[in-house]
């Protein structure tokens, strides 16, 4: 490697690490600083101050833990849900020819291609009617019904790279396909398996729009809808709003800490294509 | 006093013994949009108080906020997962009442009104089509805030006149300060500024009495003109303000004055906190000599439940109580400087005027009280009621005006010609 | 394969896919029927009734400038995702490439802007851009970048820009590691031979990484696209679609339509339309893409 390309490379990793470093920093920072330093006309980029006041006030204020909690529940059962239906529905498309098989597919990447606002409002009504409204189940179905196509089309890919080889030899061996799917298949494909799970659980974790309207009652809101509403629409309250935004961002951090390893393996070893 | 309100008096007022046969509680729901942590906090000590003073009732508070309740309240009536309780403004009542949720309060709130003596105007915002939708709680009016020593440096006494507002701001744009700090947003908050200005350029009346719009007149185009005159001195991102960015533009010294209902408690504990250096005065007028005047939103509560059901005689109860004087004045001070009394007897409460902070800041209060006696809401005036200004309330046309104005750089008196022509569209 | 086998393979395939297929017709396109039957009415407020008015909620909206404009907008939008976002996202995936001390880390915590839930980054943009109290302003000022505070949302050129670089800023990572994917699946031999044969990082770049790479991103640009056509509420939360309209795209208009001016039916007849033109996209885009390798 040219001294030059090096030195292009390296200005490439500073620009990235500030462009989303940087921000994370101040909000971080800045949720310990005091109110003063805050709005002071001139920003300290290290803290001069230190206090825990603005997390007193959140955590004493509001029902964080409550809401974490249910964005936690939402997410995983999201997850959970979205995998339960989407590996056989990734096989099937995959490997059992059928009639239709073609349209199908298409038709299901075609959730992607209207307004998701469209179907909230009979959405809404839908799940009046089942006296799903205000319920974190309904949070639950939509969230997986959104994941589910790319969630699909993600396996779909992962399946296609397994040699047939393997998969002919189990049958040949006895077994019915869906003990086949279970025992040989699964395990080959588990880093797409945790990649689809990241991002069915990112994609609950951070929805804002249906939970905010489906949600009515406080102990059932999830962490955006919750923040969002401490926030507050008539004060701007930064310290608050900072240390809100820290603790949003800690918990799924702390997650992707522990298997965020799995995310970036799954992905660079199988999908798009 | 009617009976049945002594009934209720007696009711809330009184800790009844347990009652002998076990009783199904009624559960009544509770929706507002006084979100802030702090308000949540003093409305439950409110409910708690309710509820242990009456066991065969269960209040419940589910804060919502205002950019969600347009979409949600509707949608969750539809489906019969309303509350029984909702906070209110002038234009957004007229939106649930079309949809058959609401019977009037009528006789409830004269009961009310009998006892405690109601701002009249209060009331006449909630009055139209035959009926009283709704129960006035509060008043909130704007106001121009400042710090004297911010002033007194500049050697800029308080504005009175647009002229004098105008020249003040001038002055008091330097060394990164901004001088009078406005949006120009699509949003409540700036029809609330604009409507200040034009009410106090004599262009107060939306509506002509017979219900035709008369927004588009000299008047009003005055207005806007001065508005657009005084936006050099606004910061740049005023057109994406809504009322928090104000408060931190004035708490972090940005804006040496802004429109505001209240600063005080951003200013107690975001700022210097200090009562001596903050000043509230009333919003300047068009020529010296006319009164000034400000915008005024009664805010109420409408109730949901059904007529004569018990939902709607514990949310009566609890409403009773709220209004009596010894928990009113608490219930306003949820946000210290910024709800003010609705009624005689709430003005003179004790429990309105001992909180600490309201004794801190009293002086800069008793200013707000004095200056929204002449007190106006658009599309509520003179009695002249139109329930049409709901929608044009709902886009924000006033706003939406200045922005054409401000943004897309249209003559004010071509804006307003529009705007008045968008009214027409929306009233249909 | 016989036809008996062909007929067990299709019912295992329906049971296998029916539970998916289930939820998404119930959630998703039960829904969207609806909403192609409201379209047909002239319902106001969410919840009431409505009369039956065939197309004049059609032709009332297709006549109508706000719509076009909207339209325009989301074009606009889209394109200038793609461009910042694809731009962004190549860059960080050819980098994460290489091999420099740290890359593991780097290759995980490069999404940290897309884990973090909307609003969020709806509220930290919102803070570091405000000129009271937040943090670029100052900056821009005292390194002498900017004389005055800027007003990241003030006109319609600039919240348009700050609109597409913070959605950009939130999705470029995930974008980043799909290429990146696309990338260590090109053989590293083709690299050698090429390097041995005397050809620059430029010219390796241009002759194989391009070529190769370019499939991959033909299908991330579709989502991509589709997906940021979707955005709103990042658009809504920051802006509300201004000012004077100028960041309002057709999911806003939908919104605001529905929820706002409350013509429920109105609102349903642009979402139709625009479901209509995203569909007739995407089609024509999968099956030019999607399936061509895919049955491998």
């Amino acid at each position: 490697m040219t001294a030059a390309w090096r030195l292009l490379l390296g200005a490439g990793i500073v620009f990235f690490v500030l462009l989303i470093g940087l921000p994370f920093w101040w909000v971080v920072t800045g949720s310990f600083k005091v109110p003063q330093e805050i709005i002071a006309r001139t920003p300290t980029f290290i803290p001069r101050s230190f206090t825990l006041q603005h997390y007193d006030l959140l955590l004493s204020a509001s029902a964080y833990g409550t809401y974490l909690l249910n964005s936690l529940l939402v997410a995983a059962a999201s997850t959970l849900l979205t995998l339960l239906l989407a590996v056989p529905a990734a096989y099937a498309f995959f490997r059992i020819e059928f009639r239709g098989r073609a349209t199908l597919y298409r038709l299901i990447l075609l959730a992607y291609a209207f307004p998701s606002i469209v179907v909230l409002v009979p959405l809404f009504a839908t799940f009046a009617r089942l006296g799903l409204v205000d319920t974190r189940l309904a949070l639950v179905l939509v969230n997986t019904a959104f994941a589910l196509p790319f969630a699909i089309w993600m396996l779909r890919a992962f399946f296609a790279q397994i040699p047939p080889e393997i998969e002919e030899a189990a049958r040949l061996d006895g077994g019915p396909p869906l003990v086949v799917l279970w025992r040989i298949l699964l395990p080959l494909i588990a880093p797409g398996l945790g990649a689809v799970a990241i991002f069915a659980f990112v994609s609950a974790w951070t929805e804002y729009v249906f939970a905010s309207v489906l949600i009515l009652t406080d102990a059932l809101r999830t962490l955006p809808v919750g923040f969002a509403g401490i926030i507050g629409q008539y004060q701007v309250n930064w310290g608050l709003l900072l240390a809100g935004a820290t603790l949003a961002i800690l918990p799924v951090v702390a997650l992707f800490a522990l298997i965020g390893r799995w995310f970036v393996t799954g992905l660079t070893e199988g999908a798009v294509k | 006093m009617t009976p049945r309100l002594s009934r209720l008096i007696a009711a809330a007022a009184m800790v009844l013994p347990a009652p002998v046969l076990a009783q199904e509680a009624v559960e009544v729901t509770l929706w507002h949009m006084e979100q802030p942590p702090h308000r949540v906090a003093r409305i439950q000590e409110l409910i708690d108080e309710f509820n242990a003073a009456n066991p065969d009732v269960v209040v419940r508070q589910e804060p919502q906020n205002w950019g969600e309740i347009y979409a949600k309240a509707p949608a969750a009536i539809a489906a019969g997962a309303g509350p029984d309780m909702l906070f209110a403004i002038p234009d957004f009542t007229p939106i649930l009442k079309d949809l058959g949720a609401l019977t009037s309060v009528e006789d409830f709130v004269s009961e009310l009104d009998a006892r405690h003596d109601f701002v009249d105007s209060a009331v006449e915002a909630y009055s139209y089509d035959g009926g009283v939708w709704a129960v006035p709680l509060y008043n909130m009016t704007m106001h121009l805030w400042y710090r004297p020593s911010v002033l007194e440096e500049a050697g800029v006494a308080v504005p009175t006149t647009w002229e004098e507002w105008r020249a003040a701001a001038e002055a008091l744009t330097a060394d990164g300060q901004f001088g009078m700090g406005l949006p120009a947003n699509r949003h409540l908050y700036t029809d609330q500024t604009v409507y200040s200005v034009m009410l106090n350029g004599g262009a107060a009346e939306i509506y002509e009495e017979d219900g035709s719009l008369r927004f588009d007149n000299p008047e009003t185009v005055a207005a806007y003109e001065f508005y657009q005159s005084m936006m050099p001195f606004s910061p740049p991102d005023a057109p994406s303000w809504t009322w928090g960015e104000a408060e931190a533009c004035f708490a972090s010294r940005s804006c040496a004055m802004i429109l505001q209902f209240t600063v005080i408690s951003t200013y107690e504990t975001q700022a210097e906190g200090d009562p001596a250096d903050l000043g509230v005065a009333p919003i300047p007028v068009r020529e010296a000599g006319q009164e000034p005047g400000t915008i005024a939103y009664a805010n109420a509560v409408m109730l949901l439940s059904p007529e004569d059901s018990p939902e709607r005689e514990a949310s009566e109860r609890f409403i009773a109580f709220l209004l009596e004087p010894e928990n009113y004045g608490r219930f306003l001070n949820m946000e210290p400087g910024l709800f003010m009394p609705v009624t005689a007897d709430g003005a003179e409460a004790e429990s309105f005027w001992s909180d600490p902070v309201v004794q801190e800041y009293r002086s800069q209060i008793e200013q707000v009280i004095a200056n929204s006696e002449n007190g106006k809401l658009f599309g509520f005036t003179s009695g002249r009621v139109f329930p049409a200004i709901a929608a044009i309330s709902a886009q924000n046309v006033l706003a939406e005006t200045l922005q054409d104005v401000v943004v897309n750089g249209r003559p004010p008196a071509e804006a307003v010609a529009r705007g008045q022509a968008r009214m027409e569209e929306l009233s249909q | 394969m016989t036809g008996a086998a062909s007929g067990r393979q299709g019912r295992l395939a329906a049971l296998l896919a029916a539970p998916a297929l289930l939820l998404l017709g119930a959630v998703l396109a039960w829904p969207l029927l609806s909403a192609v039957l409201l379209s047909l009415q002239d319902v106001r407020i969410v919840g009431s009734q409505g009369a039956f008015v065939g197309s004049a909620n059609y032709e009332k909206v297709l006549a109508d400038p706000a719509f076009w404009r909207a339209a325009r907008l989301s074009l606009g939008w889209v394109l200038a995702n793609a461009v910042l976002q694809t731009a962004l996202a190549l860059a960080a995936a050819l980098i994460l490439h290489q091999g420099f001390p740290g890359v593991r880390v780097a290759r995980t915590w490069i999404v940290l802007t897309w884990i973090v839930p909307t609003v969020v980054v709806v509220m930290i943009w919102r803070w570091l851009l405000s000129t009271s109290g937040g943090m670029i302003n100052p900056l821009l000022v005292s390194t002498g970048l900017a004389e005055r505070p800027v007003g990241f949302f003030a006109t319609p050129e600039a919240a348009f820009m700050s609109l597409v670089f913070i959605n950009s800023w939130r999705w470029f990572p995930f974008i980043a590691l799909m290429i990146l994917a696309g990338l260590t699946r090109i053989p590293a031999d083709l690299h050698e031979a090429a390097r041995v044969d005397g050809a620059g990082p430029w010219q390796r770049f241009a002759r194989i990484t391009w070529p190769l790479l370019a499939p991959t991103l033909a299908v991330l640009l579709v989502i991509g696209t589709l997906l940021s056509f979707n955005v709103f509420d990042i658009i809504w939360l920051l802006t509300g679609g201004g000012p004077a309209g100028s960041t309002r795209t057709l999911p806003v208009l939908i919104y605001e339509t529905a929820f706002r001016g409350y013509r429920v039916s109105e609102a349903a007849t642009i979402a139709v339309l625009s479901t209509l033109v995203l569909m007739a996209f995407a089609v024509l885009a999968t099956r030019s893409l999607a399936l061509s390798g895919a049955d491998r």
